[in-house]
């Protein structure tokens, strides 16, 4: 033994021990890199989910208190129904006017060439989800029946019988294998 | 040596990266959870102040305005039950004078409601149906204080058309599923058409209230009930018990401030009112296209005691001939809502 150590090391041995240090260390850099990779997917998984669900929030925050009306101006809560775009009117101050270019009017937008669902609140746009892969508004009149919606929306007569308005929203962002989807049912909070 | 002083920091530092990257993992599955719990928290707050609106919007009593509402239950504004209501636990709700104008009568309720560890709060306008009454052909005081020995006939498809709302059999205080339970229970001396609604929720009506707006609106008496032809709609007070022996034929609205004894027939078109009750022995007849609303007897008799034959069938258009006689009392809607935080 002593005069093996005395030897060193054989070449034989230096190449099984580099060979062996590389499998380790790959199986170490692939732990690691997939572990990198977990991490990344679990960031977008949980930024996808929070997306839909903030957009869905938003939408039935303002569906709540669409047709705010506490001048009794007689102010229509629905202002477009449309499969692909919705807006709302709320008189918030209470002046008796919807101001077009204020959060009392509120539109929801689904762009498909952009993959987006935007809110446009007045005159100003704010994407709520990027990657929409699916993106369509409903709606359900007062007795809960689906309301089939024309070409170019619903008529202002068709509007004034919106009881509920649903979304259902489709997101698959870049780098992310599973989709994030959610459906929503909001009720009206006006009477008729 | 060489190799044993790299391979050691190797996979020191790989397991320190490890370490982190699998921490960071657990934060972000922590923070998820978190999220998930507070929007849990919220949503589940939102339903219960949604519930604490449509139970504070249904208990308000029917009527005209929001005027016995907002001054209280000692009827004097300024003093400190104004606007309270009554909510169900973990619910807090008081109604205000709503802003803008006065006309249509409207109150503005404010509501708070703390559940599943969130809180949530609105502002809620209520304001009056547009249609008078209540969307039920019956419309109890009490709870079914009813025997029905004869046959009670309940048609809520609108004699007026097929494009008029159907109506509700029954409406009173109490659950709808209990009152329908007693319509079924009646068998087959309780007859309801197809068109029918389910039994409804409701406040009793506010009788008291109507006979004295008939007296101040010159109500006839039991006059202007005639023995032949249809009459013009008009307003009919009788002040005590109303006994019909014969045939009698009315319209508009019939208000008996007492109990209603149908010993012969009346055919009326518009609504009927009896505080002391309706009574239809068995050679009676009473059949009504409108409504019928009855009230509670004072000795705590029975509110229908249907011997004979009852037969309601809704007609909006002879409601609104008697509400333009006289203004009837109205359902509290919701009108409108929003979120405060």
């Amino acid at each position: 033994m002593t005069r093996r150590r005395a030897r060193g090391t054989s070449l034989v041995e230096l190449l099984v021990g580099t060979a062996l240090a590389l499998v380790v260390l790959s199986a170490l850099t692939a732990a690691v890199g997939t572990g990198a990779r977990l991490l990344i997917a679990c960031g977008a998984r949980g930024e996808a989910e929070d997306t839909a669900q903030l957009a869905l929030e938003a939408l039935t925050f303002d569906v709540r208190r669409a047709g705010w009306d506490p001048a009794a101006s007689g102010l229509v809560a629905v202002r477009e129904a449309d499969a692909d775009r919705l807006v709302l009117a709320a008189d918030l101050d209470g002046d008796g006017a919807v101001d077009d270019t204020s959060e009392e009017t509120t539109a929801y937008v689904c762009l498909a060439s952009a993959s987006r669902l935007s809110r446009l609140v007045g005159r100003q746009s704010m994407p709520l989800a990027d990657g929409v892969t699916g993106c369509g508004f409903r709606y359900l009149d007062r007795e809960g029946a689906p309301m089939a919606i024309p070409a170019g929306g619903l008529a202002a007569a068709d509007r004034a019988r919106i009881g509920a308005v649903a979304l259902d929203l489709v997101l698959l962002p870049n780098g992310l294998a599973g989709r994030a989807e959610r459906s929503i049912l909001i009720a009206l909070r006006t009477a008729p | 040596m060489t190799r044993g002083s790299t391979a050691l920091p190797a996979a020191l530092a790989t397991l320190a990266v490890s370490a982190a990257l699998g921490a960071a993992v657990a934060e972000l599955a922590r923070i998820e959870v978190v999220l998930a719990e507070q929007r849990r928290a919220a949503s589940v707050a939102l339903a219960a102040c949604d519930a604490c609106a449509a139970e504070a919007v249904a208990a308000l009593p029917v009527g005209w305005d929001f005027d016995p509402l907002l001054a209280g239950p000692d009827g004097r504004t300024g003093t400190a039950d104004d606007g309270v209501l009554a909510t169900p636990a973990g619910c807090t709700a008081s109604a205000g004078v709503a802003p803008g104008p006065a006309d249509p009568p409207r109150a503005l309720l404010r509501l708070e409601a703390r559940a599943g560890g969130g809180r949530r709060a609105l502002e809620a306008l209520v304001g009056r149906d547009p249609a008078p009454g209540i969307p039920a052909l019956l419309w109890l005081g009490a709870a079914p204080g009813a025997a029905v020995s004869g046959t009670l006939a309940l048609d809520g498809a609108d004699a007026d058309g097929a494009a008029a709302s159907d109506s509700a059999g029954l409406g009173a205080p109490g659950d709808p599923d209990a009152l329908d339970r007693w319509l079924a229970g009646e068998g087959a001396r309780v007859v309801s058409s197809a068109r029918t609604l389910p039994a409804l929720h409701s406040p009793p009506p506010p009788l008291v209230a109507l006979a004295e707006r008939m007296r101040t609106a010159g109500a006839r008496g039991a006059e202007a009930l005639v023995p032949t032809g249809t009459p013009p709609p008009s307003l009919a007070l009788v002040q005590s018990d109303l006994v019909v022996s014969d045939r009698l034929f009315g319209a508009g609205l019939l208000f008996v401030d007492g109990l209603l004894d149908i010993r012969g027939a009346l055919d009326f078109t518009g609504v009927v009112v009896a505080t002391g009750g309706v009574r239809v022995t068995g050679a009676g007849r009473l059949a009504i296209g409108g409504a019928l609303w009855v009230g509670a007897p004072a000795a705590g008799g029975l509110l229908l005691d249907v011997a004979g034959s009852l037969a309601l069938r809704q007609q909006s258009t002879a409601i609104a001939a008697a509400d333009r006689l006289l203004a009837l009392p109205r359902r509290p809607v919701l009108l409108g809502m929003r979120d405060l935080g």
